[in-house]
């Protein structure tokens, strides 16, 4: 049975959906959960919905970091966080992943502090799913895009870390057996996109025992060519970030439509079915959170706008992380030969 | 001078303690939301029936600390159940060796036999009526634990009989709660001359609630102190050793049941007895000393030897406000009514603007 230490303290809506969500948590699975944050109000939101105590344990603290403040500085000077202590405890082997919906770049910055790096990786990255089409038998409806924010730019060494690491992550928590690899980049020669994808290319097309299957363009994303998607931070995030933005739009586009004619509304209702599925196939909150690898220790981020069922999806995938053995599996993959 | 030997003057006797227990969801891990279940339940043996777990080892810690002390004590349970199943229940009940003094049933053929098929589900009068007779048969001096779960009417019943017996609810206050409720106007009278008899007898200190459906605790706070709901019966033990019915090597019994026979760890018990800190249902110091022995029993995990362990338990007792005791003030059921049966608050409000 993991624990899995979750910041109660993070997010839009914290604490009391993130409560709430660990709340379903204890009820649906044997998961354990160490919830952090202040004590007084998680327990007022405990007792009014159903909960069992027996798998859930609190740790006060008085201190949070908001989505606004300075990652760096908060990190430094809020040592009494619910974020760090959340960290800490998976540090100090009091729990065994931690879960967050708050201010990613303290995620990424409290974990480089407390965790312990794998051996070889410099710097970790995000990995965040993405819906796709599925055009290989038993594929997985969603591909796997690092880096997705914690980084900026990066060298070729680091993407091919990257690489090997996303690709030991699905093979564990997707079962694929044989994960198909691409880089994102701006056409599907290997010449194209300047010196480091181009260095980096050459260095995945050579790597034994990684499906590389080559440069993935931006329509690809959303097809089933690769399973997983490397690229740097700041390309990773806006590629994600303007997914989001597009699928929403979809919605709230045709929504505006139905509202101006009568047969537009009605064509919508055929379509109801459809637009659901779109809306469910495009709804962060069903797939949990975006694991940041590189360390020894799991830590999963979170949307910030997550509400009980996002942050309840996230504590499943970051216990399933953990069943898994997944950093033991990067470790390996990596050549680090962890425990 | 000297004074003259006077021989100890011998303790009192401490008084009676008479326990009353539902049986379905709260003795039973019964299944009747439907009518295969129904049917299956009402045909099984009495070795094919599940208990809670832990409630096996509560009573038996009940018996042995009221003989440790020489307090008589008896057990009871009233089942709204039919009487057909009499024979199953008492083999689970032979089978898991727990002591009780009694057992009533629920006649639903008298009902059927009527065709008053609205009584059958009706279980508040039936379970009033027996709690009264049950309390006017019993010693004078007697206290009471009631028992009862979170499914039906268990909260309501035993709040509405604790109120008449400690003379909050006068008789003839409760038979205009009783019609709303839909009891059954031919037992009526007899349930306000037992009222009546049992009014002002007092001693039913404790409501305890098995939730086994999970219930927020926050629903019962309508219910006030008296009641507490608690999500196993390590934390019922827990409770009453607080009460002091109770001592830790109780405690410890029904802990090291639920850690052999229900795979329950030391974490799991750890997280409940901080649930109920969390819940004041009980003081910190008393949890210190009740959870000391069960620490070196290594049913709970050991303490944090640190500064920070430390410093993080001197926190939370300075942070929690003290305990409720069991004393309850005046319920207010119509509050109770519109939260726990709505349409029977409506009802209410109809009749009173007719």
């Amino acid at each position: 049975m993991p624990t899995i230490a979750v910041d109660a303290m993070g997010g839009d809506q914290a604490p009391e959906e993130t409560v709430r969500g660990v709340a379903d948590v204890s009820l649906q699975t044997d998961i354990d959960c160490l919830l952090v944050g202040d004590e007084d109000r998680i327990q007022a939101v405990l007792e009014r919905v159903a909960y069992n105590p027996e798998q859930i344990a609190i740790r006060h603290c008085t201190e949070t970091i908001a989505s606004g403040d300075d990652p760096r500085e908060s990190v430094r000077t809020r040592r009494d966080a619910s974020l760090l202590v959340a960290i800490r405890a998976v540090a100090e082997e009091r729990a065994d992943a931690v879960v967050s919906a708050g201010n990613t770049g303290a995620c990424i910055l409290g974990a480089a502090r407390h965790f312990r790096p794998l051996a070889g990786v410099r710097r970790a990255a995000l990995a965040a799913v993405l819906p796709r089409r599925a055009q290989h038998p038993g594929q997985d409806p969603l591909a796997l895009l690092l880096d997705a924010g914690a980084t900026v730019h990066c060298d070729a060494d680091e993407l091919v870390r990257f690489a090997v690491m996303g690709s030991a992550y699905a093979r564990r928590v997707s079962k694929v057996p044989a994960p198909r690899v691409g880089l994102l980049n701006m056409g599907g020669e290997p010449s194209k996109g300047g010196e480091v994808l181009v260095e980096t290319h050459r260095r995945l097309a050579a790597l034994p025992g990684l499906d590389f299957v080559g440069n993935v363009e931006g329509h690809e994303l959303v097809t089933g060519r690769a399973d997983v998607i490397v690229c740097e931070g700041l390309l990773g995030n806006v590629a994600l970030k303007l997914f989001e933005g597009i699928s929403e739009a979809l919605v709230d586009l045709a929504r505006a439509a139905a509202e101006r004619k009568l047969v537009w509304r009605m064509g919508l209702r055929l379509l109801a079915q459809g637009v659901d599925s779109l809306q469910a196939l495009t709804d962060y909150r069903r797939y949990g959170g975006a694991p940041i690898l590189g360390f020894e220790q799991l830590l999963l981020t979170c949307h910030g706008r997550s509400d009980a069922r996002a942050i309840a999806n996230a504590v499943k995938v970051a216990a399933k992380a953990v069943r898994d053995r997944v950093p033991a599996e990067i470790a390996g993959a990596l050549g680090g030969g962890w425990r | 001078m000297k004074l003259p030997h006077r021989r100890p003057r011998p303790a009192p006797a401490p008084p009676p303690l008479l326990c009353r227990w539902d049986l379905d969801k709260t003795y039973l891990r019964s299944e009747f939301d439907t009518l295969r279940q129904l049917i299956r339940t009402a045909r099984e043996r009495g070795e094919d029936k599940v208990e809670v777990p832990g409630v096996p080892a509560l009573m038996k810690a009940l018996q042995a600390a009221a003989d440790r002390r020489g307090r008589p004590i008896a057990a009871h349970f009233i089942s709204a159940s039919p009487p057909q199943i009499g024979k199953a229940i008492r083999d689970k009940l032979a089978l898991d060796g727990v002591p009780y003094d009694g057992i009533v049933f629920k006649n639903q053929l008298q009902h059927l036999a009527r065709g008053r098929f609205r009584f059958l589900r009706e279980h508040v009068g039936f379970k009033l009526g027996e709690l009264f007779r049950g309390r006017l048969e019993a010693l004078p001096g007697t206290r009471e634990l009631l028992f009862g779960d979170d499914w039906e009417s268990d909260p309501l019943t035993y709040s509405l009989y604790a109120d008449v017996v400690s003379g909050r609810l006068a008789p003839a206050g409760l038979e205009p709660l009783l019609r709303r409720l839909g009891v059954d106007g031919q037992v009526l009278p007899e349930l306000g001359m037992l009222a009546a008899r049992a009014c002002g007898l007092d001693g039913a200190d404790r409501i305890l609630i098995n939730l086994e459906r999970r219930t927020p605790p926050a629903v019962f706070r309508l219910f006030g102190p008296r009641l507490v709901p608690t999500f196993n019966y390590f934390q019922t033990a827990l409770v009453l050793a607080a009460d002091g019915w109770l001592e830790s090597e109780d405690v410890a019994r029904v802990a090291a049941a639920l850690v052999e026979r229900s795979g329950y760890t030391a974490r799991r018990l750890e997280n409940s007895l901080a649930d109920l800190l969390r819940r004041r249902l009980v003081a910190s110091e008393v949890a210190r000393s009740l959870g000391r022995p069960l620490r070196e029993a290594r049913l709970l995990p050991p303490e944090p030897r640190s500064w920070r362990g430390w410093m993080e338990r001197v926190r939370v007792r300075l942070r929690r406000a003290p305990v409720v005791g069991p004393q309850a003030g005046p319920l207010d059921y119509e509050a109770i009514f519109a939260r726990m049966r709505p349409g029977t608050a409506r009802a209410g409000a109809q009749g009173a603007r007719a």
